[in-house]
């Protein structure tokens, strides 16, 4: 059987990752914000939109997380009336992408809580590492 | 002479603290995942009331049950602290203050093993 310790540190890395793959999409679509097409008419860039899953880890009935999909928001994009613009429409109108700076800010706030709970859990850990490796110390 | 059960006591509480760790650990990782149910390990206390005879591994094909033999499971959603629209049951701050509290239980049980192990050597070395 693992350590428990161990696997500990394995899933709070996990819960890292995770999350820095949220952190990568927050900063793409906030990059993207004003991405449009180029043709007349053209679709802008489209939201993305991360999901996670727990994976099981059968020996010690806990679970780890990892990405399960990256997805697309399906929200209708922005219109704003700009004719000079290249992917302007017949009627002058151009369309903005679906991102919500906002609504794009609190996500990056809540992956960074994610984030600072999983490194709290590796300090943890760690302590409890050294508390074990302290007891041959000295004595 | 009695046997010494004192070690074999603190390595059980540390195997204990040791496995509750890694749950808060799924816990955390999982906060974000929609539907997940926050889990926990039954109180150190209950595992001593039900102490009971471990079947030991004499071929490699045999079921490993030596994490097994602790309770986990899911906790009830009206003991978490807060539940979110997706059903998902972990609070940060409560795992955190879980996280503190098995540390702690560890740094205690680490510390009595040395004061025992120290009484040891003294009575050792005297002779």
């Amino acid at each position: 059987m693992i350590d428990p310790l161990a696997s500990a540190s394995q899933i709070a890395a996990s819960g890292l990752r995770a999350q820095s793959t949220r952190l990568r999409i927050v900063a793409e679509n906030l990059a993207n914000a004003q991405s449009t097409g180029t043709t007349p008419g053209a679709d802008p860039y489209v939201r993305k939109t991360v999901s996670f899953e727990s994976v099981l880890d059968r020996t010690i009935d806990a679970a780890s997380v990892k990405v399960k999909a990256l997805g697309v928001d399906n929200a209708p994009f922005r219109l704003e009336h700009d004719p000079s613009h290249p992917a302007a429409d017949e009627d002058g109108n151009v369309k903005m992408p679906n991102v919500n700076p906002i609504i794009e800010m609190a996500d990056l706030r809540e992956t960074t809580r994610s984030y600072e709970a999983n490194l709290q859990v590796i300090k943890r850990v760690r302590n409890m590492f050294s508390t074990t490796i302290d007891l041959l110390r000295n004595s | 002479m009695q046997p010494v059960h004192l070690f074999d006591l603190a390595a059980r509480q540390a195997q204990w603290a040791s496995v509750r760790q890694s749950l808060i650990a799924g816990n955390i990782a999982n906060a974000n995942t929609p539907g997940y149910v926050a889990r926990d390990i039954e109180p150190f206390s209950k595992i001593l009331d039900s102490t009971h005879l471990e079947m030991t591994r004499t071929a490699s094909g045999h079921v490993d049950t030596s994490g097994t033999s602790l309770e986990t499971g899911k906790i009830k959603p009206e003991d978490s602290w807060d539940v979110s629209f997706s059903g998902n049951s972990v609070s940060i701050d409560q795992e955190l203050i879980k996280a503190g509290g098995t540390e702690r239980a560890f740094q205690l049980n680490a510390s009595l093993v040395k004061a025992f192990h120290r009484m040891f050597l003294m009575s050792v070395r005297s002779s």
